[in-house]
């Protein structure tokens, strides 16, 4: 258990200092130091620049990959991601709906109209699987759809919008880590330490979720309950990380496989693992797309996909 | 009405609704010529009728002329093609993988040959449409390999479930692809953004005529093929058990699958929902035989485009991509579709 927590762990701390260092103006680890101390040009790019960035990527990355395990632990699919389930979509119109409809400075809202539209795309997954109770497989499938229809009004208001504010909409669709500073870092750990907490807290409710729905009823568990909570928090959470980010997708997807390579089956020790394996998957998608001068959005899932591809080849024998 | 009691008996019924289902498909075949003649009446002038016919006969050189052939007599053909084939590859799909679900949209298909087609104009240069079908059919092929592998991996072999979501994956990782292609190419960007989302305005009659053979293949071999692939959408074990070579059969539904998906791409972009919702519409109609499905999914799936197309442009007086149409029309059909049937898809 031990090794296993120590590998992401150092993993994401070289991942930060070499983001920290990395860059038009490369810093040594003695400037990071000397920033520490109190050097006023790498206090500048490393407290200004880089340093909010890291941390916005370390949070952001851990939310996702929070929200990822408890996507796949509710809807019992190991390839379910809210990214993919239409909860991406549903930020990316409310973002488009005011970068197209609204005039005047628009900037400071749109991480509101971001999570406004993800809680909205989920309400309505939820509401429109409901029948006669919740199932993993409508949730799953509603989700796609609900994924199709939003991606349809986007490209709608994309089609028939002026060019200028389908551009700005485009740019923040694509995801990305450009701006981040210490204002959106505490709004963001505003949003999300309290649900982070209450999912550790609610870890065994979801590995009692590994169960068939027959079984969580026999043992009086009151199963409809505990899956609207959890979906909540999985909204509360892909929800910010939407608004200080954009839309970043497979990180939800491919941190909790990761974890549950490297680990204990529990969620007690396996969220603590997601969370650090998200925020090395974002750090270096960040680090890269720098690198290639690319949204750390569109690196996800040229990073992602690869890798669910050889993970199910290896579980197919499961 | 009082039936013979032969029709109550088992298989009665079926065979009475057959007897319903000629005369139907007639309709529905005579049909689709009136929904393409009143598609070329509506647009941003209004022609009448008789222009129409008239420049259809005999091509006199007026402005209404040149633009009933250059303009709308294209766009309408595409759109009965495009309809046509994707719907036929959707039911081809449902019927040989048992899946109601699956349709070239949802499992990546056309999202791959999207793929193919950008990265041929992008990296290579190529714009003869002759050439991009090529790209078109290989990325085609390649996505559905691609998600079949994944989805059927795992215990239970390839469920309706992870067919989609594999699907869903594979169209997220290529449109992310494409957008960092994109990003880095404004001129390629510029030529395929409308083509992107699914659009039937814009192809001169030339490209529809270098496309269009391929469909028409693709359209011809379902048909004439249309018996053994109802025999393989009554199970592996029942197939196998009257004779039938289901390696064989499945691979040349993939083929059949691929040809009519990669030209419709190729020829209008990534249409979504047609391949999923006609074949269900058709089901509905004709019941359970994928005979009759295959056949009435030509017509229905041409109906269906050019007059979703069409009906926008005459009524609500907006020009807008078919893709998007479509997606607004077959996303709800789909949902209703996944509350109703959602408890036997796992």
């Amino acid at each position: 258990m031990r090794a296993g927590i120590a590998l992401p762990v150092s993993l994401a701390l070289a991942m930060a200092l070499l983001t920290l260092a990395w860059g038009d103006a490369g810093l040594a680890p003695a400037d990071i130091l000397a920033a520490l101390r109190g050097d006023p040009v790498a206090g500048v790019v490393v407290g200004t620049l880089r340093g909010p960035r890291v941390a916005v990527a370390i949070l952001v990355g851990a939310c996702l990959a929070v929200a990822g395990t408890i996507t796949q632990a509710v809807m019992r699919n190991p390839l379910a991601e809210p990214g993919l389930l239409g909860i991406n979509g549903g930020a990316g119109l409310g973002v488009t709906i005011l970068i197209v409809h609204l005039t005047g400075p628009t900037g400071h809202l749109m991480p509101l109209a971001g999570f406004a539209g993800a809680t909205l795309a989920a309400a309505a997954i939820y509401g429109l699987a409901w029948r006669q109770g919740t199932s993993a497989i409508r949730l799953i499938l509603v989700g796609i759809g609900i994924g199709a229809l939003t991606g349809a009004a986007i490209s709608f208001l994309t089609a028939f919008g002026d060019v200028r504010d389908v551009q700005r909409a485009v740019g923040w669709m694509a995801g990305s880590l450009y701006g981040a500073d210490w204002t959106r870092f505490s709004w963001l750990l505003a949003w999300s330490m309290p649900a982070l907490v209450a999912t550790r807290l609610l870890a065994r409710e979801l590995d009692i979720l590994g169960f068939d729905d027959d079984c969580i009823q026999s043992l009086g568990l009151r199963l409809h309950l505990m899956r609207g909570i959890l979906i909540l928090l999985c909204t509360i959470l892909a929800g910010a990380a939407v608004a200080a980010a954009g839309p970043l997708a497979f990180i939800g997807l491919l941190a909790p496989h990761l974890a549950r390579i490297c680990g204990d089956t529990r969620h007690a020790y396996r969220l603590p693992l997601a969370a650090t394996w998200g925020a090395i998957l974002l750090l270096a998608a960040d680090l890269g797309g720098r690198l290639l001068n690319l949204p750390a959005g569109v690196l996800t899932p040229l990073i992602g996909v690869p890798f669910i591809g050889i993970l199910l080849w290896k579980q197919r024998d499961d | 009405m009082r039936r013979p009691a032969s029709d109550i008996a088992p298989g009665g019924r079926s065979r009475s609704r057959n007897g319903m289902c000629g005369p139907a498909l007639v309709i529905a075949l005579a049909a689709v010529p009136l929904m393409a003649v009143w598609a070329m009446t509506v647009g941003a002038s209004p022609i009448a009728l008789d222009t129409i016919l008239a420049a259809l006969t005999g091509f006199d050189g007026s402005r209404a002329h040149i633009v009933v052939l250059d303009v709308r007599l294209p766009r309408v053909l595409a759109g009965l093609v495009v309809g046509a084939q994707l719907a036929v590859a959707g039911a081809i799909m449902q019927a040989v993988t048992g899946n109601p679900l699956a349709s070239p949209g949802l499992l990546g298909i056309n999202a791959g040959a999207a793929f193919a087609v950008v990265l041929a104009i992008a990296l290579a240069g190529v714009d003869a449409t002759a050439t991009l079908i090529w790209f078109a059919f290989a990325g085609a092929a390649g996505a559905a390999i691609c998600v079949y592998a994944v989805g059927s991996a795992g215990r239970g072999g390839a469920t309706p479930l992870k067919l989609a979501l594999a699907g869903a994956v594979l169209t997220a990782f290529l449109a992310s692809l494409t957008t960092a292609i994109l990003l880095r190419d404004q001129g390629t960007l510029d030529s395929v953004r409308l083509w992107s989302v699914g659009s039937l305005a814009g192809r001169p009659l030339s490209v529809v005529a270098a496309v269009a053979p391929y469909g028409l293949a693709g359209l011809a071999g379902a048909l004439l093929a249309a018996r053994p692939i109802m025999t393989l959408s009554l199970g592996s074990e029942l197939s196998r058990s009257v004779g039938q070579n289901l390696a064989g059969w499945r691979l040349a539904c993939a083929v059949l699958v691929v040809l009519l998906a990669g030209s419709a791409v190729a020829l209008a972009g990534p249409v979504g929902f047609v391949g999923l919702v006609v074949p269900h519409m058709a089901r509905l109609l004709v019941g359970p035989d994928y005979r009759w499905i295959i056949a009435f999914s030509a017509p229905l799936g041409a109906l269906l485009v050019v007059g979703a197309d069409a009906a926008l442009r005459g009524l609500a007086g907006i020009d807008l991509p078919v893709g998007i149409t479509m997606a607004a029309i077959g996303a709800p059909v789909f949902i209703a579709l996944a509350r109703r049937r959602a408890w036997d898809l796992r």
